[in-house]
């Protein structure tokens, strides 16, 4: 369990260094979701793009991604709707520890 | 036709990449360190001149900068002068 | 009523290295936002702007973002059409050849009538 100071105001975390599966499980409590296989497998996907291209996706990206990575049914803006309500890109970056989308439109 | 606006002294890299892409019926505007290149008698005004294009100095850059002894080629403009070429010219490409 | 909106197209023309100054980065924000907005405006790298491009940057000990990677994450906005000056590879042995970034090179003339296909430039 994290202490709120290492969040920022929105509850994007600091540092990366400090995210496990246990902070991302505290992060998705906090926003009212229960994580499943099939957030995990966005949630990986996401530490990768991370990795990769020093950036948080935008939605546009992400969608892109995970059609690439996980198939055509999951790149879809509406299957990332259901996994993480309301603003996927940004909600999905928070629980993966990554800062804040700063192309987040 | 483009209109190229160059903000750069005549050694920078910004005045050889603007060369490069200056083609006969654009305007050039030189503003800021770019009314060094309106110097008479310089290499940096004789090789504007030979790119045919259109030359401009605005006038309030080259006064703040000395700059008295503009080339014959190049003609002296002010804010309003310059919003009356970006009229002319929709397609802008600031160098700096 | 539906208006029809009419796409402007527009060409980024980049010319700064990647780290001197907040240009390149402000570039980079500004292609993807436009991505955002279903625009998707094209690139063009000359002169020092290359330097984006060049492999193996690493900008943690300095606390920045590493740009050459997040430009290589272009393709994912649906930005296709990067185009870089030969001469300015040439000039700093850039090898693009291994880019994750599809790039087509141009010499000065092809520059010219590059630019003349936009309705807008946009230089950094």
């Amino acid at each position: 369990m994290l202490c709120t100071n290492a969040f920022d105001e929105e509850g994007f975390l600091y540092n990366l260094t400090d995210w496990s599966p246990d902070v991302a499980a505290q992060i998705a409590a906090s926003e009212n979701l229960q994580l499943s296989s099939a957030h995990w497998e966005v949630i990986d996907l996401l530490r990768a793009y991370y990795l990769a291209y020093d950036s948080a996706p935008a939605m546009r990206a992400l969608v892109k991604y995970c059609a690439l990575h996980l198939g055509p049914e999951k790149g879809k803006s509406i299957y990332l709707m259901s996994l993480f309500p309301g603003s996927p890109a940004k909600l999905s970056s928070k629980i993966s520890g990554l800062p804040k989308p700063d192309n987040c439109l | 036709m483009i209109l190229h606006t160059l903000n750069a002294a005549p050694s920078s890299s910004a005045f050889a990449d603007c060369l490069k892409t200056i083609a006969e019926g654009d305007a050039v505007l030189l503003m800021g360190d770019g009314v060094y290149a309106a110097i008479a008698q310089t290499e940096a005004s004789r090789v504007l001149e030979a790119t045919k294009a259109t030359l401009y100095v605005l006038a309030d850059d080259a006064m703040t900068a000395g700059v008295l002894n503009v080339s014959a080629a190049v003609s002296s403009i002010d804010i309003a002068g310059f919003v009356a070429l970006t009229e002319t010219f929709p397609r802008q490409q600031a160098w700096y | 009523m539906m208006t029809a909106v009419t796409k402007k197209t527009v060409l980024i023309v980049l010319r700064h290295s990647p780290y001197g100054s907040g240009l390149a980065k402000a570039a980079l924000d500004t292609a993807l936002a436009s991505a955002a907005f279903e625009q998707s405006f094209d690139l063009l790298f000359m002169g020092d702007g290359v330097l984006q491009l060049h492999p193996g940057q690493d900008s943690r000990v300095k606390g920045f973002k590493n740009l050459g990677r997040q430009l290589a994450s272009l393709p994912l906005y649906e930005i296709n059409h990067v185009y870089v000056e030969t001469q300015a590879l040439a000039r700093y042995n850039i090898d693009v050849s291994k880019s994750p970034v599809h790039i087509q090179q141009l010499n000065g003339s092809e520059i010219r009538q590059l630019m003349t296909c936009y309705d807008h430039l946009m230089g950094f």
